[in-house]
């Protein structure tokens, strides 16, 4: 089973109600009135910090009140505006302000404060951790509950277009680090009642705010309720980014192949919910997880569906041939070259020969030095600042490939077969994928240099086994290939008419199984209504 | 561990298709021509028959104990003792199945490809390559067979499509050959080709639906007989019967003799030596589950994971035990003869004493079976 | 568990180990600069006194004793790594000869393998079959028998079924070392050859698989091509040699492979011919452009008689003078049978040739064997059989022409 090898982690209340350090005295304590004891306890926990405010005035004049926030975490004038001035200034429209503490609490809410977003809260711990989170507080005199306020404005980048999914035809939006953003960008797209968005937090420290989306009707409960599980017990110091959680929820760490697919477009993410998935965001982080993911959805891009089907077929094609490609040309290469050279035209076979003759090295080890060069060169070319990267790879692929040729270190057939390998890996949309692949082909070509074809056959074997034993929260990986089912196969290898896939993927088991109304369908079918056929509109003009 | 009864009808026809398809490929019209000369093909159609019978008895005796696998309901059928004997015998022959298998796949790569690396290295690598693929469970390895088939058929059927441009009718008749001296031997050894199909009883217990077993495995056996007939008669019509005689694995020379149109590749036999790895991992694949997870049954274990790596130095050793190439043709020839006994005559004996005892098997949803 | 956990430790050191010993033998890699590219192989008979220059590399006096054979000399040519350009290479560089691209070297032995593993004591790279086109055998050789050179290359895996093996006038180390201009490599030159035979309908598609084939069929007999090196280094088909069994028996002429390939409805069809019509100045060219034929077998008081129909569609060429005109359907139609009845003549001549040499050369004894296995079985039952019973099988030949194309003269 997929929790093998994990140590069982210890239950915490669901979302997030997870003890600290400094704040472990604060279990129980409220709000009581004491305005000093209150602002003592929060100010004990928090410690010394020159970037938290406490702002002491007094409510209509006469009951002491603190606030208490972060400045740079707050929306100052809206603070200003429309907590203190009302709270100092008190309602024009009332004549009689209360005098007594215990009235105050719900003439402040229903007549003074103008902010749309008020709490109130008792305990202590709680308010300390809103106020963490960018919320204002305010505790005032007399009073046994303490104000909240959402007054949470952090510095954001704008909506750009996602760095890594950049495609032609398609919305230009990507993902920003702030979850409210994010959720209003699938919010927009998905304007239904049945999206349904739960939170939790998760990490001791970071209390990372995790939502969970899903379609309801749609999306399996079950599946549903696996995901919110399988989070719950994570018990951790820190979620720094999607990628944390997806190592804590996998099936199977050791694979080389992701089991969860991340992305940093919305219109994906809206896709994929559409089609019965799960979709986790975590604060702090542009990628969005979907799960489950099955191997189809590595080598499809967005535009895919955009594009007219014919067209995006035959490229679909290309990507898969590039995808094959990065995995074993350097191996067969190998292979061919040091084991069977009779497979290739003689003229061929000679040439080659005439090329490797001043190398020095075997054919294996002369494709691992540059496969392992090329692996270093874009390493380095992910760090350079954008100006020197361009002009690196250039420069690195042609210059020094070239002289490595020359030098007589490399024959020039080895460096076009990894120029094309390296190529190809790129032509994979899902940067997980070919990560994957272009690591696999080292153990490949190291069986190819043993055994020659035999020893790649095997490796193709020995990954193919691994890839039909994977599951992803149940779902084979290689669906819907292999539990062959013919609905699947309309998006498989070509991509189908957009009215021929018209039910949801079958292995996600969803509960509103068609997309597109037969009627739609049929009326696809009909001949075109040709109304500006000229032949027609010149008589009708003539008469 | 609770098995899933997911298996489905396209599945097992995969399973059978692929398991039975295996080493054998080369050598079969050898064997063929053996019997009949230009009658190889109907040769080869008589051992498919043969062996179409076995297969109907197991599928028989399985779809009657629809939950239970041979080790399961022999015991329910003729008493624990004697029907231990049988099923280590069952076993066993798997067992020593697997190593001839991996042995004979080692002979033809040492003679034709690696010249010289030394056979114990092709042999185990085989050997661990299927050992590390049965740890998993039934439905992956139905998965396995499934994905791998179209990987085996297409190719095959390429290099007959191609190579029938160089054939000759003339070659093909007469029909029933000029010399029947050795037909039956050869029929039976042909028969002996599909023993793999007796996976069967495997499977069945974990089928979503028994009762289709039967139609499946028929599928699978026509489809694999079928191959096995296109094969022999594209290369005794391209080489004519003498010819085949004198070639120890005519169905590779066959590879050689052909090439893509305009000489793209000019010697297939490398490529389709690749693709054939992969038919003999099936085999491998099915014959040793089968040895390993009969075995973890007999001894009523829920997990057969912890034999495969067992089982691994026996077999391996079994598999050295043929000094050369014509000595472990010979072995696999009366291996083979026992083998028809094994799985025909056994199978046989339990479905004449289940039907006169009338016993019958549960459709079982609770039994945790497979 | 404790005792879990250290089984699994074992089971991985052992694993490991057993991967480091693996990983420190590639046995089979060996680098295709490092090889040998054997290119053609010539087999001739020895010079006299060979046996005394010969090293004792596959066998001594008392322990290996020699096989008391004839000796033979086996010549290679090995492609020069680096020296076949892909591309159009430098200038001047192809026009001087074979010396700059393949290198030609030979020595003897007492067997072909003999003599094979004597040149590889000599050379440094491992000599390598996979890329061998050709095979040229001298009619001497061919004479005494093919066996030994045959078992050798069928065993040999690295050996491909479709190679050319040829047999020649004279010595065939000379074709070895021949190096025509047209080509950069002269095996790929002789390949070429052939199969541009082949394609111009010159000569059947004659493999050295397909040889073997006929070889061993009980009811035929194999044949080879057989060629002459020319003066300007360049090889002329010379017709076909043909076998009883093992040994040479004899070459036809260019003109009756023709004839061979008419029997056997070979396509593409290529040879001209000359008709006369009516006097000596009437007569014309024509050109065969395609072959059918059908063998059928009947018997006749117990004995089985050979059906050969041939059909052949022919081009008019060439009018030899103005002085006669062929305008209407009628002198077509002379023209043809004409051409019928030459080609009869001619495809009889060939039978009875093979009947007296007693080699079946076209497969009859095949067809007996397929259409009638009862008599086969009964009476014949094996290939020295056939053999003499070929030569008194009656043979009966029809032979029927069409032309089809004039050419875009009018008359």
């Amino acid at each position: 089973m997929f929790l093998f090898g994990r140590k069982k982690r210890r239950r915490s209340s669901g979302g997030g109600e997870q003890p600290w350090h400094s704040a472990d005295r604060l279990n129980d304590s409220v709000v009581d009135g004491n305005l000093e004891r209150a602002v003592g306890q929060i100010r004990g926990v928090l410690g010394e910090n020159d970037d938290f405010t406490i702002r002491r005035f007094q409510v209509f004049g006469r009951f002491p009140a603190a606030m208490l926030f972060y400045p740079n975490m707050i929306d100052m004038t809206s603070v200003n505006s429309e907590i203190l001035k009302p709270l100092m200034y008190g309602p024009p429209h009332v004549e009689q302000l209360p005098e007594k503490g215990g009235e105050l609490w719900d003439f402040l809410l229903e007549t003074t404060l103008y902010h749309s977003d008020v709490r109130s809260e008792t305990l202590v711990a709680k308010v300390v951790s809103d106020v963490l989170r960018g919320q204002t507080a305010v505790v005032i005199e007399g009073v046994d509950k303490a104000l909240l306020f959402g007054t949470r404005t952090i510095d954001k980048r704008s909506i750009d277009q996602p760095a890594t999914e950049q495609v032609i035809r398609g919305p230009r939006e990507g993902f920003i680090e702030l979850l409210s953003t994010n959720i209003s960008l699938i919010r927009y797209r998905l304007q239904t009642p049945d999206l349904r968005v739960k939170t939790m937090e998760i990490g001791r420290r970071t209390r990372s705010k995790v939502a969970i989306c899903y379609m309801h009707g749609i999306t399996n409960p079950e599946l549903v309720k696996e995901v919110t599980r399988r989070l719950d017990l994570i018990d951790v110091d820190a979620i720094l980014d999607s990628g944390y959680l997806e190592q804590y929820i996998e099936d199977n760490q050791l694979s080389p192949f992701p089991q969860v697919q991340y992305t940093e477009r919305p219109d994906k993410v809206v896709a994929n919910l559409l089609e019965g998935r799960v979709a986790l965001m975590v604060d702090g982080s542009p990628l969005a997880l979907v799960v489950p993911t099955v191997f189809s959805q590595f080598y499809q891009a967005v535009e895919d569906y955009t594009e007219r089907f014919l067209l995006m077929s035959a490229i679909r094609w290309a990507r898969l041939i590039a995808l094959v490609f990065s995995l074993v040309f350097p191996s067969l290469y190998v292979a061919i070259i040091s084991f069977n050279p009779e497979l290739i035209p003689t003229e061929f076979a000679v040439a080659v020969a005439g090329g490797r003759a001043g190398v020095p090295f075997p054919a294996i080890v002369e494709v691992l030095v540059i496969e392992i060069s090329m692996e270093v060169l874009r390493e380095a070319t992910i760090r350079l600042p954008q100006q020197v990267g361009g002009a690196l790879s250039i420069v690195g692929v042609l210059v020094v490939g070239q002289a490595a040729v020359a030098a007589g270190f490399a024959s020039p057939i080895t460096v076009v077969i990894i120029a094309l390998t390296t190529i190809g890996s790129f032509a994979t949309p899902a940067y997980n994928a070919a990560l994957a692949l272009r690591l696999l082909r080292f153990p490949l070509i190291v069986l190819a240099g043993i055994f020659g074809l035999y020893g790649v056959m095997i490796g193709l074997i020995l990954i193919a086994n691994h890839l039909l034993s994977l599951k992803s929260f149940g779902v084979p990986y290689m669906s819907p290939l292999v539990p062959g089912s013919p609905n699947g196969m309309k998006d498989l290898f070509l991509r189908g008419p957009l009215w021929w896939m018209n039910k949801r993927p079958k292995f996600l088991y969803p509960g509103d199984k068609t997309r597109i109304s037969d009627q739609t369908v049929e009326d696809l079918k009909e001949p075109p209504n040709n109304v500006l056929e000229p032949a027609k509109m010149e008589t009708n003009g003539k008469k | 561990m609770k098995q899933a009864k997911r298996i489905t009808t396209v599945q097992v026809a995969a399973i059978m298709t692929s398991t039975i398809i295996g080493v054998g490929v080369l050598p079969i019209p050898l064997f063929a021509v053996r019997g009949a000369d230009s009658g190889a093909p109907l040769v080869t159609l008589l051992g498919a028959s043969v062996a179409f019978i076995g297969l109907f008895l197991i599928a028989r005796l399985g779809m009657r104990f629809p939950g239970q696998s041979i080790v399961q309901y022999g015991e329910v059928v003729i008493g624990k003792w004697l029907s231990w004997i049988g099923s280590i015998g069952i076993i066993g022959f798997f067992a020593i199945l697997t190593s001839l298998t991996a042995r004979e796949f080692g002979e033809v790569v040492i003679t034709s490809v690696l010249t010289e690396t030394p056979l114990e290295v092709t042999v185990i690598v085989m050997l661990m390559l299927a050992a590390i693929s049965t740890r998993n469970d039934i439905t992956t390895f139905a998965y396995i067979h499934l994905f791998y088939f179209p990987l085996l058929i297409g190719p095959a059927l390429l290099i007959v499509a191609l190579s029938l441009k160089n054939a000759d009718m003339v070659n093909l008749q007469p029909i029933w050959g000029n010399s029947h001296k050795d037909m039956l031997a050869s029929v039976l050894t042909i028969a002996s080709l599909f023993q793999g199909g007796f996976i069967i009883t495997s499977v069945i217990p974990a089928m979503r639906e028994p009762r289709k077993a039967m139609m499946a495995s028929m599928i699978g056996l026509v489809i694999a007989g079928g191959l096995y007939v296109t094969i022999v008669g594209a290369t005794v019509g391209v080489f004519g019967s003498e010819e085949t005689k004198n070639l120890l694995w005519p169905t590779l020379e066959l590879a050689k003799a052909t090439s893509l149109p305009a000489n793209v590749l000019e010697r297939l036999d490398a490529a389709f030596l690749a693709v054939w790895v992969t038919a003999v991992f099936t085999t491998l694949f099915s014959s040793y589950y089968l040895a390993v997870k009969e075995l973890s049954k007999l001894f009523r274990l829920q997990d057969h994971k912890m034999f495969s790596f067992f089982l691994l130095p026996g077999v391996f050793s079994m598999a050295m035990v043929p000094y050369n190439i014509l000595h472990m043709y010979e072995i696999i020839q009366n291996v083979g003869r026992i083998g028809l006994f094994v799985t025909i005559a056994y199978p046989g004996l339990l479905l004449v004493v289940a039907i006169l005892r009338k016993k019958r098997g549960e459709p079982s949803e609770e039994r945790s079976a497979g | 568990m404790k005792s879990g956990l250290r089984v699994r430790r074992l089971l991985l050191s052992a694993f490991a180990t057993s991967v480091v010993l693996l990983l420190t033998g590639c046995w089979d890699r060996l680098e295709i600069e490092d090889r040998a590219i054997v290119l053609g192989v010539s087999v001739d008979n020895a010079s006299p006194g060979a046996a005394k220059r010969e090293s004792e590399i596959s066998h001594t006096a008392e322990g290996f004793p020699v096989p008391n054979v004839n000796m033979i000399r086996v010549t290679v040519q090995i492609a020069l790594p680096g020296k076949i350009p892909l591309g159009p290479g430098e200038s001047g560089g192809g026009g001087k000869g074979s010396e700059q691209t393949v290198w030609v070297i030979g020595t003897e032995g007492h067997t072909v393998d003999d003599a094979i593993m004597n040149l590889q004591q000599q050379i440094s790279g491992r000599l390598f079959f996979g890329h061998l086109r050709v095979i040229v055998v001298s009619e001497d050789v061919a004479s005494l028998g093919m066996q030994n050179i045959n078992d050798y290359l069928h065993r040999n895996p690295e050996v491909r079924r479709m190679a050319w093996m040829m047999i020649c006038k004279g010595s065939a180390e000379k074709v070895m070392r021949a190096a025509p201009e047209l080509e950069r490599v002269p095996a790929l030159y002789l390949m070429s050859t052939m199969d541009n035979a082949v394609k111009l309908g010159k000569f059947p598609e004659n493999y050295v698989g397909m040889y073997w084939s006929n070889t061993a069929k009980q009811g035929q007999e194999g044949y080879l091509p057989y060629v002459e090196l020319k003066k300007e280094q360049n090889i002329e088909v010379k017709g076909l040699a043909y076998f009883k069994d093992d040994k040479l028996k004899g070459m036809t002429k260019p003109f009756q492979v023709a004839a061979y390939m008419s029997i056997k409805g070979m396509n593409p069809a290529g040879y001209r011919g000359v008709v006369k019509i009516g006097g000596d100045s009437e007569m014309v060219m024509i050109y065969a452009t395609s072959r059918s034929s059908s063998i059928k077998v009947r018997m006749q008081d117990g004995e089985p008689i050979v059906n050969v129909s041939i059909f052949t569609e022919i081009n008019l060429e060439e009018k030899i003078n103005d002085q006669f005109t062929i305008n209407d359907s009628a002198s077509l139609t002379q023209i043809e049978k004409q051409d019928e009845k030459s080609l009869k003549l001619e495809v009889e001549n060939l039978i009875r040739q093979m009947q007296e040499k007693g080699a079946d050369i076209f497969g009859f004894g095949e067809y007996v064997r397929a259409k009638k296995p009862g008599y086969w079985n009964a009476r014949i039952g094996s290939k020295d059989r056939w053999q003499s019973a070929f030569k008194e099988l009656r043979v009966e030949v029809e032979v029927n022409s069409k032309i089809r194309r004039i050419g875009m003269k009018a008359k």
